[in-house]
């Protein structure tokens, strides 16, 4: 049997070359996993360690306002105490705005805990002087020597880049560091990861007062690193777990086209089983030596993957330590169980898909070689048995989904959905061809009878058109799910936002009353769709200092505000303060008051967000502090147009307001930061997903070259009865757009049903209103490309169909 | 009723060795009233080292009979037994390990594994049976392979032969194992005339020099004269088992069972 092995592998290796492309982009998918895990576990828990190797506690889990008394206290006893965390402030060069959000962070007074190391310049010797990460000065465009003003508003700093530092660990870095002193005042807005604290005389006596001091944990360095370095590895494990459920979907698919590739192989080598059957093979011998086909086809397709994933993954590795510090990225060291595992995945994954096919491979008898050429029918209808649990997986599925909806609870939504896709798969034999049918009416009538003839050939054989459009089916649903299922939650991202960033823009006053003409410019700059005025006066609040206190009028502000108005409009007793200005200890719902030139009130601390710096009181609260006397503009309040670009509309209102003295805030740039995270989030799963659709493509390509192959003589005789070439080209195109087109359509209409099922399950218990937002024009893009790439998939086999001659054609044996 | 030369079911040769004999071989397909009855209660001796013809219309049974003779179909009714050997007592493992030690095939069409070279065609059966090619059988192949004129076309795959070259690979199979019976199914069937012959005179030479016992369905008169003995077949019945006839009485056979029938 092995000269019939080695034979047979070597005559069919053509073939099978697109059924090891789909295993072996899944073992790469596999190994570029390990790679990249253990680049960054490399690079990061390694790095972990740096900023406390001279620290003999850590403290962590403590506020801005903690870290600051502490970094006062160690000062008090001769201790050191390095703040690490980072504030995201707005970052302009020369009255020019850099960036919206810099990671502003502290240096370490003591060259003892200072982790940073100096590439160019010096470390900041004074206040008003700082250092920026090399990276990120790059990126910014900074050089020593700029003059940079940190944040916006009081607590503005004007600062001089003198130098640049390396950062080696990426789970405390930030892109700018100023001197603890400069840091101090807006310590409130630091996000404190821990603090670096290095005690004076012996270190464990001081363990339990300062953590009554701080009311944070205060852990040893060693421990403390310890810790992060597992918490990190599981991090990674986390994601690495993520990445690896989507190689599992793309070897899933491959497993459906190598499947589908067995199946039509075999059915066309029956007569050659026949044969060998004849002359005295035993069905043992026949199914040893087609398992073993698969087994060295798995062979060489994980090895192919693990070569291209180990490629991909060092590529990806040098791309990424190109671009970021030496923290994140290390030295990639996968361990072996990676490599092995990926070969595994891919064999298993090979032989498990050849199981079924070889299993029908020995159903044939010796005397189906003795029947006349073409006689051997590759008709394979769907089992009924098949049909019967395909049906019964469907119900039980859907009342899984249903039991989800009613009890919001995840676990049952997955088994429903697993269940419910399963279900789909096995009735795909019957549910598959009527709709490929129903499209093909479409064809027929653009195409005339090669479009006819398409739709028939593609449902010629249900189980092998089910098999092929199941493939794409895998990749279609879960992307439109994940579509539809984003486009909703970003519906409910939009309530958040319309709360927390009621207006867009602000431009306010730093003391002085803004310019009369200043609304009349802002409204004429592009992208601004509303604009108003706001009066008001310089005021103090007690606990907090001296602020710009704003009248918000309902009418005025209506118009410029997203969602409620009341969200920025307070009470007549009331004052709202941004959270991030209220003093040490105050909190929303105390009394302070607020004085304008001796007039004093007292009101109640409102704690806001998304309207800049300044306090807001009701017009008539304005009125009475005031005396009646006449309060100029303060604040111009600005929604822009949708699709206006943040960064420009911020530049040209910037660039409007700083010869006023006015801050801009802007909250369209926040808006717009989240929107791009959940894009990003969008497009990263997509990608993901876009790998086992490219599998699933192949494997279009791939049944549609196998068949044909097949139909060698009914090609020649249609070119024989006057079909021309490029008629038989488009009857193949046809073919394959019906096979993806319906794939799609029907992968699109249970994506929407699992994304509303989805959202029925797991949104509505959090926001109440949310309803199944369709992202229209994405899902006619996914169909589209769908289409493109089914024409695509079938360029190849159409040559070669076109390429036979009419007369060589019926010759064919 | 027609006429017959010969008892059918007595040896035509007075009881000389026998490759195979058929008793009340009937077969039957499908059921009630779309019931096909392929043979109706066949008995046939075949006699070792003869060239035997079964010769019938398209639809008379030959096939099936043949099929059954092979232990390719399973009679509905009736036993065979070949070489001492009753094929209805083997399992599928038994019957195939029975199949590539004791018979060969030639068939119309579709009788070689396309990727194999003839080479590997021909020591197929050897190599399924796990033989190894030691000097006894490499003596057999040499000589099968000069016999069919085969040595210089032995590393070729079959898409670079002739059908007559092909044919000849698939005799040169058939025999290399010493069979005890040849069957071959319409083997000149989609040949041309001079192939034909020369496939004929090549199935000749093997009852004749190797000693082979050979049954070959047709329904070509021209290639059933190469034949020791014919046998008729009509209606899944045996109508006729002539030894040695002249082309005329052969002739006079079928038509009779034309008549007859």
């Amino acid at each position: 049997m092995r000269t019939v092995l080695l034979a047979s592998l070597r005559t069919h290796t053509r073939r099978y070359v697109a059924a090891a492309l789909a295993v072996a982009i899944g073992v790469a998918f596999v190994v570029t996993t390990g790679i990249l895990s253990s680049a960054t576990k490399d690079g990061m828990v390694s790095s972990v360690g740096v900023p406390y190797e001279n620290a003999d506690l850590v403290v962590s889990g403590l506020d801005g306002d903690q870290a600051a008394a502490v970094v006062e206290r160690a000062r008090e006893r001769g201790d050191h105490a390095s703040v690490l965390g980072w504030s995201l402030l707005p970052l302009a060069e020369d009255g020019r705005r850099v960036s919206d959000r810099v990671e502003v962070g502290a240096l370490a007074d003591g060259e003892a805990l200072r982790w940073q190391e100096l590439r160019d310049g010096t470390f900041p010797g004074q206040a008003g002087e700082a250092v920026a990460d090399v990276n990120a000065a790059k990126s910014l465009g900074l050089e020593v020597g700029d003059r940079l003003q940190v944040g916006t508003g009081a607590r503005a700093a004007d600062v001089t880049l003198v130098g640049l530092v390396d950062t080696p660990s990426a789970s405390v870095a930030a892109d700018l560091y100023l001197p603890w002193d400069a840091v101090a005042p807006i310590a409130r807005t630091l996000y404190v990861d821990s603090i670096a604290y290095d005690v004076a005389g012996p270190a464990d006596p001081q363990v339990r007062p300062l953590e009554r001091f701080s009311g944070a944990t205060v852990q040893a360095a060693d421990q403390f690193v310890v810790d992060r370095q597992a918490e990190i590895t599981k991090d990674v494990d986390i994601v690495a777990i993520v990445l690896l459920v989507f190689a599992t979907i793309a070897l899933f698919v491959a497993v459906l086209v190598i499947a589908n590739t067995f199946s039509i192989l075999f059915a066309q080598r029956a007569r050659d089983f026949a044969l060998l059957r004849c002359v005295g093979a035993t069905r043992r011998q026949v199914l040893r030596s087609v398992r073993i086909e698969g087994l060295v086809l798995g062979l060489v397709a994980a090895a192919t993957g693990v070569l291209a994933g180990t490629g991909t993954g060092h590529l990806l590795v040098a791309v990424a330590r190109d671009r970021f510090d030496e923290g994140t990225i290390g030295e990639p060291s996968p361990s072996a169980g990676w490599y092995l595992g990926g070969l595994l995945l891919g064999v298993v994954a090979t032989v498990a898909a050849s199981w079924f096919p070889t299993r029908r491979v020995v159903a044939v008898g010796p005397l189906e070689a003795l029947q006349p050429a073409g006689a051997v029918d590759p008709r394979t209808p769907a089992g009924v048995v098949r049909l019967a649990a395909g049906v019964l997986v469907l119900v039980a599925g859907v009342a899984a989904l249903v039991l989800a909806m009613a009890d919001h609870e995840v676990p049952p939504m997955l088994a429903g959905g697993a269940a419910t896709f399963t279900g789909v798969l096995l009735l795909g034999p019957v549910l598959v061809p009527p709709l490929v049918r129903l499209a093909g009416l479409v064809s027929g009538r653009l195409l005339g009878s090669p479009g006819r003839l398409a739709a028939a050939n593609a449902v010629r054989n249900p189980r092998r058109t089910a098999a092929t459009t199941a493939s794409l089916l895998v990749g279609v649903t879960l992307t439109t799910a994940v579509l539809t299922g984003m486009a909703t939650s970003r519906t409910a991202v939009d309530d958040e936002m319309d709360q927390s960033h009621p207006v867009d823009l602000t431009l306010t006053s730093t003391g002085a009353e803004l310019p009369a003409t200043l609304l009349d410019d802002v409204l004429a700059t592009d992208g601004v769709r509303a604009a108003a005025a706001l009066p008001g006066t310089t005021a103090r609040v007690s606990g907090i200092g001296e602020v710009q206190l704003l009248a918000a009028d309902r009418a005025a502000v209506d118009d410029v505000v997203h969602g409620e108005p009341a969200i920025v409009v307070p009470g007549p007793d009331q004052v709202l303060v941004p959270w991030d200005s209220l003093g040490a200890g105050q909190a929303g719902g105390d009394q302070v008051r607020v004085t304008v030139d001796g007039t004093a009130r007292t009101l109640t601390l409102r704690g806001g967000d998304g309207w800049g710096s300044a306090a807001v009181v009701a017009p008539e609260t304005l009125t009475a502090l005031t005396g009646g006397a006449a309060t100029g503009t303060r604040s111009v309040w600005v929604q822009a147009e949708d699709g206006a670009d943040p960064e420009d509309l911020g530049g040209d209102l910037d660039a409007l307001g700083a010869p006023a003295g006015a801050e801009l805030a802007n909250g369209l740039g926040e808006r717009a930061w989240v929107y791009l995270q959940l894009d990003v989030l969008t497009a990263s799963v997509v990608a993901l997903l876009g790998i086992a659709v490219v599998i699933a493509l192949i494997g279009i390509g791939n049944t549609l070259g196998l068949s044909v192959l097949e139909r060698g003589r009914e090609h020649a005789l249609l070119r024989a009865l006057g079909l021309t070439r490029r008629q038989l080209r488009s009857l193949l195109g046809a073919e394959a757009v019906l096979l993806s087109v319906t794939a799609t359509l029907l992968g699109t209409a249970l994506g929407i049903a699992y994304a509303w099922v989805g959202v029925r399950t797991m949104v509505e218990p959090a926001v109440e209103a949310a309803t199944l937002q369709l992202p229209v024009p994405q899902l006619v893009v996914v169909v589209l490309v769908a289409a493109v790439a089914g024409l695509l998939a079938c360029v190849l086999p159409a040559r070669r169909a076109a390429r036979t001659a009419p007369a060589a054609g019926l010759a064919l044996e | 009723m027609l006429e017959t030369l010969h008892d059918p079911s007595s040896s035509p040769t007075g009881g000389p060795r026998l490759a195979a004999t058929a008793r009340g071989l009937t077969r039957t397909y499908g059921r009630g009233d779309n019931a096909v009855h392929a043979l109706r209660g066949v008995d046939l001796d075949l006699p070792a080292g003869r060239f035997t013809a079964v010769m019938g219309a398209s639809g008379s049974g030959k096939s099936t009979l043949m099929h059954c003779l092979a232990g390719l179909d399973q009679p509905t009714y009736g036993t065979v037994t070949v070489a001492g050997t009753e094929l209805q007592s083997l399992d599928d493992t038994r019957l195939t390990v029975f199949r590539r030690e004791h018979l060969g095939f030639v068939f119309q069409s579709f009788n070689l594994l396309p990727m194999l070279t003839a080479r590997q065609n021909v020591l197929l059966p050897l190599e399924l049976a796990g033989r190894r090619l030691d000097g006894e059988t490499r003596e057999r192949f040499d000589r099968v392979v000069a016999v069919l004129g085969l040595a210089d076309r032995l590393d070729h795959r079959p898409g670079e032969l002739s059908g007559g070259q092909q044919q000849r690979v698939a005799i040169a199979r058939a025999l290399v194992t010493r069979p005890a019976l040849v069957f071959a199914d319409e083997p000149t069937g989609n040949l041309d005339s001079r192939s034909s012959a020369e496939v004929l005179g090549f199935l000749r030479r093997s009852v004749r020099e190797l000693g082979q016992t050979v049954v070959m369905v047709t329904h070509e008169l021209e290639a059933a004269s190469y034949a020791d003995d014919v046998v008729v077949i009509s209606d899944g019945r045996v109508r006729a088992h002539l030894v040695g006839p002249t082309p005329d009485a052969v002739l006079a056979a079928l038509r009779g069972q034309e008549i007859g029938a």
